[in-house]
């Protein structure tokens, strides 16, 4: 029953005498060799679609970035109104949703008799708005729970390196970038008093990108009208960040 | 397209500087001769072959290494090292800086003795690992010799009668640098490597002297001028490697050159693996190992350190040329050689034709190098009884049938065609078993392992006027 280890289980000619087998290997190395020689360096491609003669699949990495896939939850930004000012309300939702508690808010009061106030169309803002982006475990919650769309995570930059721990303490000017955001149902485009919207249904007027409307936008020196540009008061402006008007079920009451 | 571009530049730049470098030793050697003294030129070559092409080749070694690997692993290679200077400041330059960011390291390192080290010895190791390997190249001619300014220069240091002996000599003197570093360390692990290395040159050194003989005989010589040969003319044909087994009549000369690998294929692989084994490199750095032991030079840093490391690279650099010299027809071209020589330019200007032939000699050198980079990244490290069973009982026993067989058809006909036919036999034979796969065994396993040898042998054997004998005694493999 005992196995012999002593025999050889090569049989093939090629194996036993190692060279032929042995000259392969080396015609596979030599291909790599050439190939990645001669072959341009596919840049910044998703692994699965190189086309390239080069088999390297490095990404020099100061230099080029790979492409974080769609979806990707990167660094936090504080999106901003079109007027630059950011659009959190200070409703401490996402401070409150935190699992990490790293979102820290201070909540200041927009006052009436304030020429800048907006009207009260708004009545908070945060003062103070901080993210200890070292406690983030980039859950996403907060952008989930956001009412305001007022906090996203679609910069697709992962948090840079810093020197010293206080540098992953993000505070507004740090936060507040990227494009500003605007919606139909966002109360300062909502104002010139409190008639009903254009939205004939009424279950449905909060909801993103219903129709093309035309905004009611702020006239004269009213409010953050004045820093709009110019453009923004003639034709219809499509703010609507959606594909297409969205079909609305009628509900009978 | 860019990129095929810069490599080709690039290739064509190594190239350029070859032939400048070949052009200046001929034409210094030839002022020298003129101005100094008679001989005078063999100093001067001292100063281009072995300082000038052999270190630079080895310096660039490091980086080229490093980078080859990378390219067989499917890495980019050190590339991040950089010169400052204004068009420069953002380039790579294939990674050349790294070779001055590397030199600057070694230098700079703390050089630590350890304190129960035998001081003496322990110094001793670096400047005989390096020494030995670095004359070793004092005998290998690089060129022809051409007539200079009307003096004869000769491209080569020394052509002593021992020849080849003298390189197994030196060569087999630089295990004692690498022993002595391995005991003076006074660490268990680096005299486990000094040992490993020492067992490992004397299993290795009778294959590679034994390797070697079948190309005295063929030959007639231990000399590296007589094996590389003198190109002939339109009257005589050269001799040596630079001999056609056959060739077509005509003014451009057009054959088959009896060069070593095509005339003594199986010496050159055991030639080419046992002196793969002296230079410690893989497959055979067991001395090293460095994820089993750390070797020999664990506890070496700084420059010393740095001392063994170029000593391997000057070893590869060397290899390459003596292989070449011995079994790749030296700075013989594989046709052409004649007619080249024979140009009434190449005989008035004969510098010229030692730049040409010059080339050639470090292109081949060049290409051997590849060569054993790449079987360095390719291949495993071998167990400790694997390098001693391969050793002991595969290329010694095939090492002395070859120099039987070799001698029997030298004997039997002393124009080396039949070993000719031999050769490229085995050759074939080796080429037809690489391309081909295994057939699906029916029947017993070791029937059809013999039958399958012989079929292929049958189908070279009906191209080739073969003698008769010839194919009985073709063990193109160990079996």
């Amino acid at each position: 029953m005992a196995y012999k280890v002593s025999k050889d289980p090569r049989t093939d000619i090629r194996e036993r005498t190692y060279v032929p087998n042995l000259l392969r290997g080396l015609g596979i190395t030599a291909k790599h060799f050439f190939r990645n020689l001669f072959g341009t360096r596919d840049t910044n491609t998703q692994v699965v679609d190189r086309t390239g003669t080069s088999l390297m699949t490095t990404v020099a990495y100061p230099e080029e970035k790979p492409i974080y896939p769609e979806g990707y939850r990167g660094l936090h930004r504080l999106v901003p109104r079109e007027d630059g000012k950011p659009r959190c309300v200070a409703c401490y939702m996402c401070a409150t949703i935190c699992p990490a508690q790293c979102i820290y808010i201070e909540a200041g009061e927009y006052s009436e008799a304030d020429p800048d106030s907006e009207d009260r169309v708004i009545e908070k803002y945060p003062t103070q708005f901080v993210i200890d982006e070292l406690r983030c475990i980039v859950c996403g919650l907060c952008v989930d729970a956001c009412p305001k769309d007022a906090i996203r995570m679609d910069t697709y930059m992962h948090t840079p390196p810093e020197y010293t721990r206080q540098n992953f303490v993000y505070d507004i000017p740090k936060l507040l970038k990227g494009a500003p955001v605007s919606h139909p149902s966002d109360p300062w485009n909502k104002r010139e008093g409190s008639e009903e919207p254009h939205h004939v249904h009424k279950e449905a007027h909060t909801r993103i990108g219903e129709g093309l409307v035309e905004l009611k936008l702020p006239h004269g020196d009213h409010g953050h009208g004045k820093a709009l540009p110019a453009a923004t008061h003639g034709a219809p402006q499509a703010v609507v960040t959606q594909q297409g008007p969205i079909q609305v079920t009628k509900f009978i009451k | 397209m860019s990129r095929v571009l810069t490599i080709l530049v690039a290739m064509f730049t190594i190239v350029v500087l070859m032939a400048g470098g070949m052009a200046s030793a001929y034409l210094v050697g030839g002022l020298v001769e003129e101005h100094w003294f008679s001989g005078a030129s063999r100093l001067t070559n001292i100063l281009f072959l072995v300082l000038v092409f052999v270190m630079v080749i080895a310096t660039l070694l490091t980086m080229a290494e490093r980078k080859w690997s990378a390219f067989i692993q499917d890495r980019m290679g050190p590339n991040r090292a950089r010169i400052a200077l204004p068009g420069l400041k953002n380039r790579s330059l294939g990674g050349l800086p790294h070779i001055l960011t590397d030199v600057l390291k070694m230098l700079t390192k703390e050089d630590l003795i350890p304190a129960t080290a035998n001081r003496f010895m322990f110094n001793l190791g670096p400047i005989l690992a390096f020494a030995p390997t670095f004359a070793l190249f004092a005998v290998v001619p690089a060129g022809p010799s051409v007539t200079v300014f009307g003096h004869k220069v000769d491209m080569v240091v020394a052509t002593p009668d021992f020849g080849i002996l003298y390189v197994l000599a030196i060569a087999s003197l630089a295990v004692y640098g690498t022993a002595l570093a391995g005991w003076a360390s006074n660490n268990k692990f680096a005299l486990l490597g000094g040992v490993r290395a020492t067992s490992q040159m004397i299993s290795y050194e009778v294959a590679l002297g034994l390797s070697l003989v079948g190309l005295f005989l063929t030959f007639s010589s231990v000399q590296f001028p007589a094996i590389i040969g003198e190109i002939g003319s339109a009257l005589t044909g050269g001799t040596g490697q630079a001999q056609y087994l056959w060739r077509t009549d005509g003014a451009f000369d057009l054959g088959l050159p009896a060069w070593g690998i095509i005339i003594q294929p199986l010496g050159f692989l055991l030639f080419f693996a046992a002196s793969f084994a002296e230079t410690k490199r893989a497959p055979f750095d067991l001395p090293e190992g460095e994820s089993e032991i750390i070797g020999y030079f664990v506890e070496y840093s700084g420059m010393k350190f740095g001392l063994f490391m170029i000593s391997e690279f000057v070893e590869i650099v060397v290899l390459a040329g003596v292989t070449t010299a011995l079994f790749f027809g030296g700075y013989h071209l594989p046709f052409g050689n004649e007619w080249l020589a024979n140009l009434p330019i190449m005989q008035e200007h004969g510098w010229l034709l030692g730049t040409i032939l010059g080339t050639v000699f470090w292109l081949k050198v060049l290409f051997l190098i590849w060569v054993q980079l790449l079987i360095r990244w390719t291949f495993p490290r071998f167990r400790y009884d694997q390098i001693q069973a391969l050793g002991w009982k595969i290329l010694l026993p095939i090492g002395l049938a070859n120099v039987f067989v070799t001698g029997a058809l030298v004997l039997w006909d002393p124009s080396l065609r039949a070993l000719g036919v031999l050769g490229i036999l085995e050759l074939g034979l080796l080429l037809v078993l690489t391309t081909t796969t295994k057939v699906p065994v029916t029947g017993s396993a070791h029937g059809a392992h013999g039958a399958h040898g012989h079929d292929h042998g049958h189908e070279a054997h009906a191209s080739h006027d073969l003698p008769a004998h010839a194919h009985a005694v073709a063990p193109a493999s160990p079996h």
